[in-house]
């Protein structure tokens, strides 16, 4: 590997998709929540429950997934009232860890975004343009936590592997 | 002799490493700091190159991107074609070529075309090959013109990366300007960005000897370097050119061999706030009879060569020039002890600092250099008094020549940002700003250094423009483009036949094309068109400056996207299982690698969709559904929303059941067929089309946000939160029940078209009775979590009954059967409901859905439509190919329609097909015609369905 | 590669985005409008050499939806969504 980096391709996560008025959601859910981030695109935690707020009525409520069948009683997706939409995601994305003194170059080969401390702190949590796919991006310990749409992760392996051959 | 004209000390190369080369299958010796072009000068190599059209002998013109006669291909692990000698570093083991010519520029067949140049003037190509067509000619004379081929192989290991930088402030060029910028922006904090096309930065000071507060200037480049260096919030790259400026300001940089192993070229993308262009200069060439021929060269690169490299290109020098940067030449040749035998200077006046810089050096002013003797090689200058005519021969081997300095202005223009014409300096410098960025140093117009660093020390420029020497009598072709061979009488001819905008005389001429791009050589082209229409330069303009700046090499803009990941892919859980079991995988809509069709060993095509096939009709199949788009939509407006998105009624189901239904654009064409459930109250799902996923999800986001922002509806994707195995055949309860589930399965209790969330093998699923086969089928869905332990499940369970994967082979053909639409094949964009026998879709309830008007407005006009119609070829064993036309008789006349699909039907024994047929639906029982190249097949038009027409098994 | 403006996110690279078309005339009720009327809500789209107003989607974003003006001789955006900068 000619870059100083460590990829990670990650175990499944509890994820919940939530979407409605922020006053709706909390009304039904803020109790099995932490505080919902009010910034476009920041994050928030507590007790293990990850919440980012990645657009318009929209967040993505993260946990271990040891955790998932509590969350969802918490919850409750099928019982939620009309104007609070709860669904179970866990499926969907594939993670991965891009670790390392290198991780920022080759996040920038992967992705437009612009990365640096002043644009992009801890709290950031955003989708963004990855190889060419929808991604979830964000900071984590010595580099970066990027999340794809499950069905592309050997491709977003694959490409990972390339990029740092 | 080795190195004869190599200076005994002096040059930024590294005499202690010397470095073997092969140039023509010739063996020579540089060092490492050398240029390919530097090398051959010291080995006293004079005739690098033929010329593209006349097959001229050419040398070395320049130093660096601007050259325009020395093309060379690279052979071995270097391999690329069409590269300036000047920029190509020298390496131990380089191997190089020359282009343009066979076996040897020395000695070159094609050099016979010089005697026929007055029949191969401007247009010439144009004019001759214009019948049949060029296209017939065009390889031909390629060759012959000779440009390098592209390399057989890529690189045998390494790879190209292309990646994204952001930056406070971009600087293109690492001279005294860009340095200073980068310095000034640095210490400010910014984040800067600073490129430079060159191997060392310093830019014109690498080939000069100037000095900076009394210093030598380089020692103030290596300060400014070692500075740069230590600032975390500076990125600067050497040997990276910045070659495209975008908008929004997006530019784009191609750095060559970076400090990391495998990588071979990178790309930089980077997003700039402010854009800073320090590109300097060029020297533009003087225009005059045989200026193309070997020992004629720009007279700063002459220079560059003497003290950079430490070459002398020549031992007895004749300059010409019309300004005074040539003085400075002058005392660089004298210092590193060249003979220099005149200098030839236009201007009626010098200025008495060029003079004195010149000591003990023959001026001749107010006179030009009109052409000059030697072929191959440099003999004597024709010296020529503008005023009185008096002329001289003068001995030399090499001539220098400046016609002045243009401001390096590519980076600018290509920011769309204007020119103006500086009658002072005679060039064309930056107007005011298009984008966010500005010119500096010599881009800007400032070309001497004492108008760019202070404490900087230089000449003044004090031009006075020649456009070109014309001399009475003087016999011979003076070039303005060496590179393409145009010279001042093609212009004048394209001028003459009427190419009289600059933007035509390039293309009419070609001069100012090809890899160099005119760099030395346009606005003497520009210059020449004034002259001849008696207007300023200014009226004349410019052609337009495009990217790419220098040649960039393919790979560098592909960047890591190759082999594998060439196009993105996506993966079910099964995939694995697939391959394991014999699968062959491909591409089948939307990304997705799927199997087409599961082969024993010895068994083709055919045979195993057969095979696949019959289990479904007889037994029992199952394939991976998993891709199949899926949605959840939530919120008190999802019945009218779905009822305005589906051209029937979707709001009257019932939770639990689903309804198949088309979704139409405005227009009235078919966007996708699909299924919605309603899961409760205010929860619903629906499916798409695999390939029409992300055009359903576009299509309902912008509806709601665009048009219907105040309707309560929130969707989520969920198609990768379910996979399926979907479980077909007559005994797929069977299955199911061997499964093990919760749900009762029998028809009444679970009919078509509703689902069931229950386990299946002890697995959570939510169970679908849809069926895209005709035949009874219970689609799973579980978690992909847990979809190949189902998979594994099915496959033990279904053992009994003889259960076969099917692939997406199979599915097209049961589909096809069963008269079943594939959007794609049926439905092709000029096709409605009606067409396809499925006017019950269309609502009349309903007083507004998507595409309702359309559609009826469409169907007023009377006019005759295509519909869909099954069709049994006359001979039962005869495939037709998908796609083959309908004409009348099979007559060649206009088609009435064409063969949407054509499979072995495995329940009829035979092939059957699909078709969009003129009133097809009135014709059933008829003949038609399918007309191929190579005879007519009359088929049976027949209704569009080859198994159980009633649908009782899909309901079983 | 344009920087569009997205009222969530702030600029985001373009390839991040669909493009939408250009903004055309509000849709007409259907049952309320001439044959040529709604042929030419179908089919007449603005196309000029200037400012035009189209509709971009976030789609490797936030899923916004946003309108734009767009100089189509430029590529600048003269005019940007609120709470986009």
């Amino acid at each position: 590997m000619s870059y100083d980096i460590q990829i990670t391709r990650q175990s499944l996560n509890a994820l919940f998709d939530l979407k409605g008025a922020s006053a709706a959601i909390e009304s039904w859910a803020g109790n099995a929540l932490p505080n919902l981030p009010d910034q476009p695109n920041s994050r928030t935690e507590k007790e293990a429950v990850e919440l980012y707020h990645i657009g318009r009525d929209h967040w993505i409520a993260r946990a271990p997934v040891g955790q998932e069948e509590a969350l969802e009683a918490r919850l409750k997706p099928n019982d939620c009232p009309a104007d609070v939409s709860i669904v179970r995601i866990s499926d969907t994305l594939t993670f991965f860890r891009v670790t390392g003194s290198q991780a920022g170059e080759v996040m920038a080969i992967a992705c437009p975004l612009d990365l640096h401390d002043s644009q992009f702190g801890d709290d950031t949590v955003t989708y963004t343009d990855l190889f060419g796919l929808k991604a979830l991006v964000m900071r984590c310990k010595d580099g970066y936590e990027l999340a794809i749409e499950q069905s592309f992760g050997d491709m977003v392996e694959d490409y990972l592997a390339r990029a740092t051959a | 002799m080795a190195q004869s004209n190599r200076r005994a000390s002096g040059g930024r190369i590294d005499r202690n490493r010397p470095v073997r080369f092969q140039f023509n299958g010739k063996s020579y010796e540089g060092y490492e700091g050398d240029t390919l072009a530097s090398a051959l000068l010291a080995n006293g190599v004079r005739v690098t190159a033929r010329s593209f059209k006349y097959h001229r002998p050419r040398g070395i013109v320049g130093h660096g991107p601007e050259e325009p006669a020395t093309l060379v291909e690279l052979d071995g692990e270097d391999a690329s074609g069409n590269r300036p000698a000047t920029t190509v570093p020298l390496r131990d083991g380089l191997s190089a070529r020359s282009v343009n010519c066979w076996p040897s520029p020395d000695f070159d067949v094609s050099g016979i075309n010089q005697l026929f140049a007055r029949f191969i003037p401007a247009g010439f190509y144009y004019k001759t090959f214009k019948w049949p067509n060029w296209h017939l000619f065009e390889p031909t004379i390629r060759k012959a013109a000779g440009l390098a081929a592209a390399p057989a192989q890529p690189p045998s290991s390494g790879h190209f990366e292309a990646r994204h930088a952001h930056a406070d402030v971009l600087i293109a060029g690492a001279g005294p300007a860009g340095l200073q910028a980068a310095l000034e922006a640095g210490r400010a904090g910014k984040r800067v960005f600073i490129a430079d096309e060159g191997t060392e930065a310093g830019g014109s000071l690498l080939n000069r000897n100037l000095t900076i507060n009394g210093q030598p200037a380089m020692d103030w480049v290596a300060d400014a370097v070692q500075e740069l260096r230590g600032m975390g919030n500076v990125t600067h790259l050497q040997n990276a050119t910045v070659w495209a400026y975008r908008e929004h300001n997006l530019l784009i940089v191609n750095e060559r061999e970076p400090e990391q192993g495998s990588v071979l070229e990178r790309s930089w993308r980077v997003r700039a706030g402010e854009v800073v262009i320090a590109t300097g200069a060029t020297e533009r060439a003087m225009v005059f009879a045989d200026n193309d021929r070997p020992g004629v060269m720009l007279a700063s690169s002459v220079q560059a060569y003497v003290n950079r490299w430490g070459v002398a290109p020549g031992q007895r020098v004749v300059l010409f020039t019309n300004n005074n940067s040539v003085y400075a030449v002058a005392a660089d040749l004298v210092a590193a002890g060249v003979t220099v035998e005149a200098i030839l200077d236009s201007r009626d006046t010098v200025p008495q600092e060029a003079l004195d810089t010149a000591q003990g050096i023959t001026v001749h002013t107010g006179t030009v250099a009109a052409g000059v003797k030697g072929h191959k090689r440099l003999r004597a200058v024709h010296a020529v008094s503008a005023k009185s005519g008096a002329d001289t021969w003068i001995d030399c081997d090499l001539l220098g020549h400046s016609g002045g300095w243009n401001p390096t202005v590519h980076l600018w223009s290509q920011s769309r940002s204007p020119l103006r014409f500086d009658e002072d300096l005679s060039a064309f410098v930056p107007d005011a700003a298009a984008q966010a960025c500005r010119a500096i140093g010599a881009a800007a117009g400032d070309l001497t250094l004492d108008r760019i660093v202070q404490g900087g020390l230089d000449l003044p420029y004090a031009i006075e423009p020649l456009w070109r020497v014309d001399v009475p009598g003087q016999r011979g072709k003076a070039f303005l483009d060496l590179q393409n061979d145009v010279s001042v009488s093609d212009v004048q001819l394209a001028l003459r036949e009427g190419y009289d905008n600059v933007e035509h005389v390039k293309r009419y001429t070609t001069g100012g094309m090809g890899i160099d791009q005119g760099k030395t050589g346009n606005i003497n082209i520009i210059g020449t068109v004034a002259m001849q229409k008696g207007v300023p330069l200014q009226d004349v303009g410019t052609t337009t400056f495009r990217s790419p700046y220098t040649p960039v090499s393919f790979g560098a803009i592909g960047g890591l996207r190759e082999e594998s990941v060439l196009f993105p892919y996506r993966h079910t859980p099964v995939t694995q299982w697939n391959k394991d079991n014999g699968a062959v995988m491909y591409e089948a809509g939307a990304r997705w690698r799927r199997p087409g069709y599961f082969p024993k060993p010895g068994e083709g095509l055919q045979e195993a969709v057969n095979r696949e096939c019959l289990a479904v009709r007889e037994g029992v199949g199952v394939y991976d559904g998993s891709p199949l788009g899926t949605f959840e939509l939530k919120g008190r407006d999802v019945p009218r929303f779905l009822d305005f998105l589906y051209s029937n009624v979707m709001s009257s189901l019932k939770p639990g059941d689903g309804r198949y239904g088309l979704m139409l654009s405005d227009d009235g064409l078919i966007l996708d067929d699909g299924v919605a459930f309603r899961l409760d109250e205010h929860r619903w799902m629906v499916s798409t089309s695999t390939g029409h996923a992300d055009a359903v999800n576009q299509h309902m986001e912008k509806l709601l946000q665009t048009e219907f922002p105040d309707w309560q509806v929130m969707i989520t994707t969920v198609t990768s939160q379910w996979n399926n195995a979907t479980i077909c055949g007559p005994r797929a309860r069977d299955v199911m029940q061997a499964l093990g589930t919760d749900i009762d399965l029998s028809p009444e209790a679970f009919p078509f078209m509703s689902f069931r969330d229950g386990t299946v093998a002890g697995i959570p699923a939510r169970v679908v009775r849809v069926s895209f086969t005709g035949e009874l089928s219970f689609e799973v869905n579980v978690a992909p979590r847990h979809m190949a332990e189902l998979w594994a499940k099915v496959m033990e369970a279904g053992a009994p009954f003889g259960i076969l994967p099917v692939g997406s082979e199979s599915s097209h053909v049961l589909r096809v059967e069963k008269g079943f639409l594939s959007l794609g094949h049926e439905v092709d964009g000029t096709v409605d409901a009606y067409d396809l026998s499925m006017g019950w879709v269309m609502s009349k309830k309903k007083p507004d859905y998507l595409g309702k008007r359309s559609v009826a407005l469409r169907r007023e006009g009377g006019s005759t439509r295509r519909e869909l119609v099954g069709i049994l070829p006359g001979d039962p064993n005869r495939q037709v190919p998908e796609g083959a036309p309908l004409t009348l008789g099979g007559r060649k006349e206009a088609t009435e329609g064409l063969v949407t699909a054509c499979v072995w039907s495995v329940v009829n024994e035979r092939w059957v097909g699909l078709a969009l047929l003129e009133n097809g639906h009135a014709r059933h029982g008829e003949t038609a015609h399918v007309r191929l190249k190579d005879g007519v097949i009359p088929i049976t038009i027949a209704k569009p369905v080859f198994h159980d027409p009633d649908g009782k098994l899909l309901r079983s | 590669m344009m920087l569009i403006p997205c009222p969530f996110c702030g600029k985001r690279n373009e390839s991040e985005f669909i493009f939408g078309g250009p903004v055309v005339a509000a849709r007409p009720d259907p049952n309320a409008v001439s044959d040529a009327e709604w042929v030419e809500y179908l089919t007449i789209a603005p196309n000029p050499l200037g400012p035009v107003q189209e509709k971009w989607w976030h789609a490797r974003g936030c899923g916004e939806w946003l309108t734009i003006w767009r100089d189509t001789r430029t590529h600048d955006i003269v005019e940007a969504p609120n709470g986009s900068e």
